[in-house]
């Protein structure tokens, strides 16, 4: 065990440099010079928490996903261990059967920082057109079927607790979602000057949910306008309610082009771009600006 | 006489410094977590720290070359690195693994715990079994932001801070640290240059990683892990990217803002998980061996990379011939020794041996 020894006052003391877990035995033991050992053993007592933590939520929230759908998150009420993710995650289909292989099975597990948020990814090597997974195994799921995301309960947290239940979202799959996004199909309703209605944004399509929380913004006159955002609609709707009332104006959503809907795809950027047809060459600007005004009741 | 003799004196110790640690400040190293690792010039580690969104490097003094030129074994790391911090094995993740190529020492980094308050830690082992930490709480290091990545400060419009990005692999390359990263949102394909000694970094020095199948479609592409490589004189780096190419990328390419494809070298395809990479010359030719978690320990050959163009027509898509080595089952992580040995970290029925491997 790492740690120090020091002579204090008659005794011979070791300080760990971390404090031994419950469970974890620890044995100590001096020899004694010309003597017998000298043996001690600590045990912590373990007090195992019942078992409590479950998934609260998995984004996409609808039911119906493309066949080249990109991720999932799943949000659990509690922070989770990391290190035994791909054990515990099965995507079956409709017969029971598991899939094999459906998501890039990265190590480091794309955590957030609480360990409440897990993102993941389908293999992106079976949703490209023209790599030779797809052409190999195929596509992870299929137009016309249905699957579920089936999540253990023996998946432990980080107090080393088993999930209260097993989880399940089931789905039926649609033909894959290829077009770049097009902010011309969007629908701004605006709320009237003088009150603190929902500004609300509709997609025809639902959107990435964690990325829809943070890549919009309204920005007024005088800079971006504070308020809260929801979402809501599977994802569909973006709406936000300003902290002060609204005043008559020109204002614009900013919109960064990191957005992605279910499959990936940008404004003006699809996931997979046909380069028969032209590709930019460099980064292009990074957000769009769509105006609206906010006029008089 | 005398005051010539002191001149010398000086000079000889600015030398044994040398580059790599004048930089460095004494003090407490904050590692907010501790995940791939890259050895440096003259025994400076790198350590990539994901929650901290920053690199970090650490002045591990470990300058003096190996005495024996042989081999290394300790069987049960995983056990004794728990003992080691008062917790049970199941409770640590290794998370890499490096060799100092000047003392062969290797260095691990290691998570205490596996929750969001796990502890990093870098240990070093030696060849005699002895493993030790590398106090971080005073000791010469430099760190940078890594540019564009989140930090725990951002926060999205529901006051909320998810988003965040994982360094997958490092190398130093050049004079620079190449980081790839994955973030947990967008699907995005980073790779950033960063120069050391570390300067304040600007924003905007990451480059986006492309691939064009077939000259055809053309997505982001991640970067799963990468190995340094000279090809014709040339710095390159040949990177598996987690749509299974293996593609190789002039180091000169990677300028902020840039928009870089990689030329597909190499088409691994479906179960292709590569954890690990390294290049090696045996017998006057050139390979890669790749610990893929799907897979074992592959060997692919290097021949004629030189001549390889990009592809531009709609040819057939082949996989490459590689050969599987035997008896090389649950290798986590892979490093190179020295010129005939690999180190591995092979998982044995839960038993986590660090070990040297002849290359193949």
């Amino acid at each position: 065990m790492l740690g120090s020894y020091t002579v204090e006052s008659d005794s011979l003391t070791f300080r760990p440099r971390f404090p031994a877990m419950p469970g974890v035995a620890t044995r100590a033991v001096f020899h004694v010079p010309g003597g017998a050992d000298v043996k001690a053993v600590f045990e912590p007592a373990r007090k195992q928490p019942a078992a409590s933590t479950r998934v609260e939520h998995v984004y996409p929230s609808g039911g119906v996903l493309p066949a080249n759908q990109l991720k999932f998150y799943v949000h659990f009420s509690a922070p989770m261990a990391r290190g035994d993710a791909w054990k515990h995650i099965h995507l079956v289909n409709e017969g029971g059967a598991p899939v094999d292989l459906p998501f890039l099975e990265i190590d480091q597990e794309l955590w957030d920082r609480q360990n409440r948020r897990l993102t993941i990814l389908f293999d992106p090597g079976r949703i490209k057109r023209g790599v030779l997974p797809r052409e190999q195994a195929g596509a992870a799921i299929e137009a016309g079927k249905q699957y579920a995301l089936a999540i253990d309960r023996d998946w432990l947290d980080a107090s080393g607790s088993p999930l209260r239940e097993p989880f399940r979202k089931t789905f039926r799959v649609v033909p894959e979602y290829r077009a770049a996004l097009d902010p011309k199909a969007w629908r701004i309703a605006t709320p009237a000057a003088g009150t603190a209605g929902p500004l609300a944004l509709d997609f025809p399509k639902p959107m990435d949910h964690a990325l829809l929380a943070r890549v919009i913004q309204v920005i007024g006159a005088r800079g971006p306008v504070p308020g809260k955002i929801a979402i809501d609609r599977e994802e569909t709707q973006w709406r936000f309610v300003p902290d002060e009332p609204w005043k008559a104006g020109e204002y614009r959503l900013q919109v960064d082009r990191s957005l992605e809907d279910l499959a990936g795809n940008h404004i003006g950027r699809a996931f997979d771009v046909d380069t028969f047809d032209t590709v930019s060459k460099h980064l292009e600007r990074t957000t769009v600006s769509l105006p609206f005004r906010i006029g008089q009741q | 006489m005398r005051a010539l003799k002191f001149f010398i004196v000086m000079s000889a110790v600015a030398i044994s410094f040398g580059a790599g640690a004048v930089n460095l400040k004494s003090g407490k190293a904050d590692l907010k977590s501790a995940g791939p690792l890259a050895f440096g010039p003259e025994g400076i580690l790198f350590a990539g720290d994901s929650a901290g969104a920053s690199l970090i490097a650490l002045d591990t003094g470990d300058r003096t070359p190996a005495k024996s030129t042989g081999s290394f074994e300790i069987k049960g790391i995983n056990r004794k690195i728990a003992a080691l911090l008062g917790t049970a094995p199941d409770q640590i993740l290794i998370q890499d693994v490096a060799v100092n190529p000047i003392s062969k020492n290797v260095y691990l980094s290691v998570s205490r715990g596996r929750g969001p308050d796990a502890i990093p830690v870098i240990l070093r082992a030696d060849a005699s079994g002895k493993i030790s930490e590398l106090a971080l709480d005073d000791i010469k290091h430099s760190s940078v932001s890594l540019p564009d990545a989140p930090g725990a400060e951002t926060k999205d419009a529901r006051g909320q801070s998810h988003r965040m990005e994982t360094i997958t692999h490092m190398a130093f390359v050049n004079g620079n640290v190449i980081v790839a990263g994955l973030s947990n949102e967008e699907f995005s394909s980073s790779l950033r240059s960063i120069p050391y000694p570390f300067q304040q970094a600007g924003k905007g020095t990451s480059v986006e990683i492309y691939h064009g199948s077939h000259g055809r479609f053309e997505t982001n592409a991640p970067v799963r892990t990468f190995v340094p490589f000279t090809v014709d004189n040339e710095p390159q780096i040949l990177a598996a990217y987690t749509c299974t190419p293996l593609v190789k990328i002039p180091v000169s390419e990677l300028k902020p803002g840039n928009k870089v494809k990689g030329t597909t070298i190499a088409e691994l395809g479906n179960h292709n998980r590569p954890l690990d990479m390294i290049v090696y010359r045996k017998n006057g030719r050139d390979y890669i061996l790749m610990a893929n978690s799907s897979r074992g320990v592959m060997k692919l050959p290097l021949d004629g990379i030189g001549k390889f163009e990009p592809i531009t027509s709609q040819t057939e898509i082949k996989g490459v011939p590689y050969e599987t080595i035997a008896g090389l089952k649950g290798v986590q992580h892979l490093d190179r020794f020295n010129e005939a040995n690999a180190l591995m970290l092979t998982d044995n029925a839960g038993s986590l041996d660090l070990q040297t491997v002849p290359l193949p």
